[in-house]
């Protein structure tokens, strides 16, 4: 059990309540592992239970075999796990190259000092930094976009944005947070075709999602959370063929044929 | 990004003060005004790196300033130094003082964190004053001697705005870095800054330490410039008005406190009555809230904006919109 994002046994409480109480779950590389499950179900809290923003109070989460439990969001990221949100607060007129950058802060060696006299290591640095944010938006078909204010940007770009963000930082693991949430259609395609190509270089990828299209078009792994367990993980089709996966997500056991065929 | 368009800020600054001290320092009374404006050019900076970059108001600046003089004092006057040797020690003490302080207030809320720059303020002015036998108390210490071959007005005045102009350069280097960057991440989400990789708390304190070094800085000018200091020199008043020339002149812009200062701090030193300066100062911060949030700087760019948009939709350049729709 040593490879891979590895979480085990999370606990996590917020006074009396037990957001989660348990759950286990893996992220391997170069898969996409779904994770859904209804409002409340504990599924924002085991994504920040992971990338340090909740401090769990029992379980153990490693990458590759190596102990990150309890570290701080920062030096989760310098572990190679990477995070995207799903409606990220940035400064509107911030050009879509300068926020990729800003996605490269945990590789920048050149010390506050350096950087405020402009020595000649940090400005090479500084090249560099932007020649890799460069690369990665190349590879993301973000290339043109390089000098747009984020502002102006669609939600489905913003998101693709925060994905290339998350790339550059040279995350092994990518933990996107509802990406595909107010799409369209067609942004919807185009991202899910992003994530498949971020798996398949050998990325892990864990999709936090409401939309089951998409988890059934990317996961080969699903986990369904309910009240902070872990109801039930498997492939997509086996999991939304689940009675009880159907009984948490769609509340009413006469809804199952209309839902089983609306999901075919 | 090429070497000048980087430096644009230390450029324009440095043209500014090329072309303007040789007139201003023709006559006695505008060069002591010049050198003074430098000197609360270099308060407001600082003001402008502490609440525009890292978001923390700041109200302790004078403070750290006193610090920076009195450092200057104590070393020269009491213990004999030579002038420029007292330079590391006013830029570093209130920075060894700050650092600590804003890791421990940090996490507060903006509000909080401002009152307690207010009481850290005051616990330094408390602390110079009661140290009789150290800093002389409420008497002060005369004859600071003048830095070495800089002794006539002018050449202070030079001097001083000479520091400005470094004091922009670091400035502009650090916005232009990965820290500034992340600085300005750091305003509008904390979290998202996390998730960069950034140590939010460290960030901002490293951030305040440089700001408080930088009023460090103009109070050892200021000590050695004036040859005096006492508590009264650098007080509390001080920290608020370099707070608002920073926001009139548009705090999270490079140079919008000095613009703050020379408006504020310039044009009373025009008008007849000195008297009025308050009077004065709040109209000002009152019409900067209600027309310019930003600070005049913010009106102008935000200006420039509106006229670059007009001319891309009369020339039908592409937007963000058909770029996207072209995007494979």
């Amino acid at each position: 059990m040593s490879g891979g994002l590895v979480a085990k046994g999370m606990e996590v409480s917020f006074g009396g309540v037990r957001a989660l109480r348990g759950v286990d779950i893996v992220v391997s590389p170069g898969a996409v592992m779904g994770l859904i499950g209804r409002n409340g179900s504990g599924k924002s809290t085991l994504f920040n239970c992971i990338t340090g923003f909740v401090r769990p109070s029992g379980g153990r989460v490693s990458v590759d075999g190596k102990d990150i439990t309890g570290m701080r969001p920062h030096q989760v990221v310098a572990k190679g796990v990477g995070r995207t949100f799903q409606t990220p607060r940035l400064e509107a007129r911030t050009s879509v190259l300068t926020a990729v950058t800003c996605g490269l802060y945990a590789s920048v060696r050149s010390s506050l000092v350096g950087a405020l006299f402009g020595s000649p290591w940090a400005m090479r640095e500084e090249r560099l930094l932007r020649e890799r944010a460069e690369a990665e938006m190349e590879r993301l078909g973000l290339a043109n976009l390089r000098h747009v204010e984020v502002g102006k940007l669609s939600l489905g770009l913003l998101r693709l944005v925060e994905v290339a963000r998350c790339l550059v930082s040279g995350a092994r693991f990518v933990m996107l947070d509802e990406p595909a949430a107010g799409l369209t259609s067609v942004e919807k395609d185009k991202l899910a075709a992003e994530v498949r190509a971020v798996a398949a270089r050998g990325l892990g990828v864990l999709l936090v999602e409401h939309n089951i299209d998409m988890v059934r078009q990317l996961c080969r792994s699903v986990a369904v959370l309910e009240t902070g367990n872990v109801l039930c993980q498997g492939t997509p089709d086996e999991v939304l063929r689940n009675d009880d996966v159907i009984r948490s997500y769609l509340g009413a056991l006469g809804d199952i044929e209309d839902a089983a065929g609306g999901w075919q | 990004m090429s070497f000048v368009a980087r430096r644009g800020n230390t450029l324009v600054l440095a043209i500014c003060v090329l072309i303007a001290l040789p007139v201003v320092t023709r006559n006695a009374v505008w060069t002591d005004s010049a050198a003074l404006l430098g000197i609360y050019a270099l308060l407001a900076l600082s003001v402008g790196l502490s609440y525009g970059q890292a978001g923390i108001l700041t109200l302790s600046q004078a403070a750290f300033a006193s610090l920076g003089a009195y450092a200057a004092a104590i070393c020269t006057v009491r213990w004999g130094w030579p002038p420029l040797a007292d330079l590391p020690v006013a830029l570093l003490l209130p920075a060894l003082i700050a650092f600590p302080v804003a890791r421990l207030v940090a996490r507060l809320s903006p509000l909080a964190t401002a009152l307690s720059t207010l009481a850290i303020g005051s616990i330094i002015a408390i602390a110079i004053r009661s140290a009789d036998d150290f800093t002389g108390g409420y008497m002060g210490i005369a004859g600071v001697p003048s830095i070495g071959f800089v002794k006539a007005p002018a050449s202070y005045a030079w001097l001083i705005w000479a520091m400005v102009v470094i004091v922009v350069f670091l400035y502009e280097n650090l916005c232009h870095s990965a820290y500034g960057r992340a600085l300005n991440v750091l305003r509008f989400d904390q979290a998202r800054a996390a998730a960069d990789g950034v140590n939010p708390p460290m960030l901002v304190s490293a951030a305040f330490a440089i700001s408080s070094s930088i009023a460090g800085v103009s109070g050892w000018l200021y000590a050695h410039y004036i040859s005096f200091v006492s508590p009264e020199s650098l007080d509390a008043h001080l920290s608020i008005s370099a707070l608002l020339m920073a926001v009139v002149g548009g705090a999270e812009f490079i140079l919008g406190p000095i613009l703050g200062t020379l408006l504020l701090d310039g044009l009373t030193r025009l008008l007849p009555a000195a008297e009025l300066q308050g009077v004065y100062y709040g109209i000002a911060l009152i019409v900067i809230l209600l027309v310019a949030r930003r600070g005049i700087f913010g009106l102008i760019e935000g200006g420039l904006a509106q006229v670059r948009q007009l001319r891309r939709s009369r020339s039908g350049e592409v937007t963000a919109l058909e770029i996207e729709a072209s995007r494979p």
